[in-house]
This record gives structure tokens, C-alpha cells and sequence, in this order.
């Protein structure tokens, strides 16, 4: 006979609702696959198709050097305990750099010098290829640090790409148990800004709430209804395109006390959506967004300069 | 302007034309212009979701309510959906089919918005004012306690009961609420209390 006189009882598992995960940690092989495919999607038809096309091709080049790169290094456990003790995430972003890092973002320059592109981003990506070991440095501090030069937009773009390769292969060896929240708006991994939040419907956390890293692509959870940029409760509203009656599965989440919004996407409404490629083919919101008084605070390395 | 941007590099790799977004400086600069173009007649919409707390039981369900404009910009709002709040630790977005009801209860046709008064002798209700609905409720109870108040029992002890009034409260009440009306009905002798309205 079972031994149940020792269970002991647990009245918070009547029910048996699961309290949502605090991180997602990115599978670096899946996600850029996924991405492509979402940009191929929304393509079609839309006034950007062209930018969409091009983003698919990068997305799937970030795919295919995910795949054929060596291991990525771990994160050591030590490092993960002295981080949640200091409640600091466990990648330092400072100390991004060296060969590996590099090879990455030469690997990416490499597969998107194929890429169909106009002559600008032609341009970029050669002076990229002929860049040395110290302007890619520069290049990768100013990615990381979120203060990106306005005359290397386009440099940015396939820095960026390559990083959020390296990182997104580099958080997903992260503990996704061990992480703590860092501060609101804050990547728990990396130390990043979100790109935008999520409403999931993945089984154990429906209608949770996930923040979206812009450069590893971990998601963390955030309560809803909530300003992600900083972290008031009071004066948060919603604003989408008024297309049709059809309530919109892309919304503007605002803030009326700092001033600023990040998109907030419904992926329990529609779960093909991707935080990058949805981000940049709803433009159109952000320049409906201009004329009003709050401020993009999303980082967007596709989409800089809104 | 945005605060990620700053002007302060001069590195080879900066391209010769120098445009304000990723957009324009990669080059797909005609593309920001058509959806510039194509959303210029549209209009944002305003939506707001609220929290708040399913008001049918005591478990006190955390509930979101989804609605259509804003009244903080002084529009006016239309409840478009309820759903159950996924962050709130007792519920963690589940409801019951009461609470999954909620969106109807608010718009019914026959919610009761104001005080309704079926006098004696009538099928029809009539609407009266909330100073008409409490005179007349205490003026009955008064009359009420007046004639079956039991001050002592049978042996002579005290006993100060009032059992001909039932009293049934509301559930999603805060804890002082839940307090001052225990006081008030129990100082009245009311015996026939329910502070959770078990409906």
C-alpha cells in the first residue's frame, strides 16, 4: 500500500492552475526559422514588402550561421547564483566582445552580402566587411549601449543582427529557474531593453504577459496592464490602428506618467505573430504615433529613428 | 527625437546619406513614404483594460476588463470583453462560468442600475431615489424590530434578538466594510446575517 499518510496537503494546487513561468530563455535554432517565415508572411501586399523581403533573408541568414557556429559558451552556475544575490542579470553586457563575438558578425556580413538590398544598405554592409577588429568593437559597444550613431543606422542593422544571434544562442544556456527580475523594462538574461511585450497563450501562462528582449530574445514576465518602461500602473491606455471594428491584435501600450509606449502584441489572439517582424511591419502605427504626445521607448534595431 | 540615436561617431563604415531612421538609411526609404501614405487617413483608436474584482462570490476572482474609448480622456468607454486576470494569484486568469458571464451581467437589459420599489398590491416595479429606497427601508425595519424585537428569553436573560429581519451583504467588499457592516447588523441583533452572499 502507497504511503499517503506523509502527503501533505496543498490546498494552492486545487485547481491545478500553473503560475506562469518568469522566463522563456530563446532556442536560437528555432527562432530566427520562425522569424523569416513571419516576415515572408506578412510581405505580401504591404506598403513595406520590400524591407519585409529583405528582413526575411536576414532573419533566415541568422538562422543558418545559429546553426553552424560552434557551441556558444555557458553561463557558469556561479555566476548565475552571484547574480540573482545581486539581482544583476548574468550576461554582462560590457563584456561582449573578443574573437568569438567577431566571427559571428563576419559570419552574418558574410551570408548577407547575397541578399538582394539597395545600394545604401549595399554600401554599409561592404564597408562592414573591410572593417577592422577595433571599428567592429566601437560598433558592438554602441549596439549593446543602446546609443547608436545617426550616421551608422545602417551599420547597426547587421551589427545588430549578428549580436542578437550571439546573445540569443548565448541566453538560451542561461537557468531559466535561477533568474530573478532585475528592474522593470530590464532583460533578466542580458541586461536589455524590450522590443515589445506579448500577451501569450502557450499552455501554463494564458493570457500571461511576456517582455521581449531586443538583443537575446529571452521573455520575461511582466504584469499586464502595466508600463514596461517605468513600471506605473496609473495612466496606462491602449492604442491601435482604427482599421475596422475588429479589435486590433498590435496595440500602442501608453503612459500617461512617462510619457513614452511600447507595442504590446496579442498572441493569444493570433499566435503567429513575432514580437521583430510584427514590430516592423506595424510602422504604421508608430507614425500615427508621432502626432501624439508620448515617445517610442521600444529598441528596435530594424526600426531605429521613431 | 530619439534618445537611442546620438551624433557622435566618425567611423569609416558611416554611409554618405545620412537619414534619420533604419529605414531611410538602408535605403528603403520609398517604403516608409507609401506606409507614411497609406495610414495618414486613419485614426488611432483609444481601448483601455481595466483590473478589477468579480463582484459574484468571495473568492474575489482578479477579472481584466477590456473596453472601447477612454473616460480619463473624457470619451466614453463601452465594455468590449472580461476576461479573467492571469497575474492575480487567487484566479491566475481562470473564472467560473458565472464569472465568464461578467460582460453580460453588465450590459443586461434588466440589470438593476438604481433603487426599484413593488408596493403593495402591484406587479410593477417603480424606480425611486436612493434617499426615498433608505428612509423607506430603515422606516420598515424600525417598525419591524419594534414589534418582534426579544430583549430577554424565556428565564429572563438577555438576549437582545431580532429574528424576523434577515440581512444578506455583498462579497466583494474590503475588509472594513465586511467590518462596520458585521457591527452594524449584529449591534441591531440581526441573527440572520450573511456578509458573503453566497448567490
Amino acid at each position: 500500500m502507497s504511503d499517503t499518510h506523509t502527503i501533505q496537503p496543498d490546498p494552492s494546487a486545487i485547481g491545478g492552475v500553473p503560475k506562469a513561468p518568469f522566463a522563456l530563455l530563446p532556442d536560437a535554432s528555432r527562432l530566427f526559422a520562425r522569424r523569416a517565415e513571419r516576415f515572408d508572411g506578412l510581405a505580401p501586399g504591404s506598403d513595406l514588402a520590400a524591407y519585409l523581403h529583405f528582413l526575411a533573408e536576414i532573419s533566415r541568414a541568422q538562422s543558418d550561421i545559429a546553426n553552424d557556429l560552434p557551441p556558444a559558451e555557458p553561463i557558469l552556475a556561479e555566476v548565475t547564483e552571484r547574480s540573482r544575490t545581486g539581482q544583476m542579470p548574468p550576461i554582462d553586457r560590457s563584456s561582449v566582445s573578443g574573437g568569438q563575438v567577431r566571427a559571428t558578425l563576419r559570419a552574418l556580413f558574410e551570408k548577407a552580402d547575397a541578399i538582394e538590398k539597395p545600394e545604401q544598405a549595399a554600401t554599409a554592409l561592404a564597408a562592414l566587411r573591410q572593417a577592422d577588429d577595433a571599428t567592429l568593437d566601437t560598433l558592438i559597444r554602441d549596439a549593446l549601449s543602446d546609443a547608436i550613431p545617426v550616421e551608422t543606422l545602417a551599420a547597426n542593422l547587421f551589427v545588430s543582427a549578428g549580436l542578437q544571434v550571439h546573445m540569443a544562442r548565448w541566453a538560451g544556456g542561461a537557468d531559466a529557474t535561477r533568474l530573478v527580475p532585475v528592474s522593470v523594462g530590464v532583460c533578466p538574461v542580458c541586461g536589455g531593453k524590450p522590443i515589445a511585450s506579448m500577451v501569450v497563450g502557450v499552455m501554463g501562462a494564458e493570457g500571461a504577459r511576456y517582455c521581449v528582449c531586443s538583443c537575446c530574445a529571452t521573455q520575461w514576465n511582466e504584469v499586464r496592464v502595466k508600463c514596461v518602461t517605468c513600471g506605473s500602473t496609473k495612466g496606462v491606455g491602449y492604442r491601435s490602428v482604427a482599421e475596422d471594428d475588429r479589435d486590433a491584435t498590435v496595440k500602442a501600450e501608453v503612459c500617461d506618467e512617462c510619457g513614452s509606449y511600447v507595442k504590446i502584441l496579442y498572441a493569444n489572439k493570433n499566435p503567429s505573430l513575432d514580437p521583430v517582424a510584427d514590430d516592423v511591419a506595424s510602422l504604421g502605427l508608430d507614425l500615427l504615433m508621432r502626432d501624439t504626445e508620448y515617445r517610442r521607448a521600444a529598441l528596435n534595431p530594424y526600426l531605429l529613428g521613431y | 527625437m530619439n534618445m537611442e540615436l546620438s551624433r557622435r561617431s566618425f567611423l569609416k563604415v558611416a554611409g554618405a546619406g545620412v537619414a534619420g531612421t533604419t529605414l531611410g538609411s538602408m535605403g528603403f526609404g520609398d517604403a516608409e513614404a507609401a506606409v507614411a501614405a497609406h495610414v495618414r487617413p486613419f485614426k488611432l483608436a483609444t481601448t483601455t483594460e481595466t483590473r478589477n474584482t468579480c463582484t459574484y462570490c468571495s473568492v474575489a476572482c482578479g477579472i481584466l476588463i477590456y473596453s472601447k474609448g477612454d473616460v480619463r480622456k473624457g470619451e466614453t468607454a463601452v465594455i468590449t470583453h472580461i476576461e479573467g486576470d492571469a497575474d492575480h494569484p487567487t484566479n491566475r486568469g481562470t473564472l467560473c462560468p458565472k464569472g465568464a458571464a461578467l460582460k453580460d451581467f453588465v450590459h443586461a437589459p434588466t440589470r438593476l442600475k438604481y433603487p426599484m420599489i413593488r408596493k403593495a398590491g402591484t406587479d410593477k416595479f417603480e424606480r425611486a431615489s436612493w434617499d426615498q429606497a433608505l428612509d423607506r427601508i430603515a422606516r420598515l425595519m424600525k417598525d419591524d424590530r419594534d414589534a418582534n424585537f426579544i430583549a430577554k428569553n424565556e428565564k429572563g436573560v438577555p438576549v437582545n434578538r431580532w429574528t424576523t429581519v434577515g440581512f444578506l451583504a455583498a462579497s466583494a467588499t474590503s475588509n472594513e466594510t465586511a467590518y462596520a457592516t458585521y457591527k452594524v447588523v449584529r449591534s441591531a441583533g440581526i441573527v440572520a446575517f450573511d456578509n458573503q452572499a453566497r448567490v
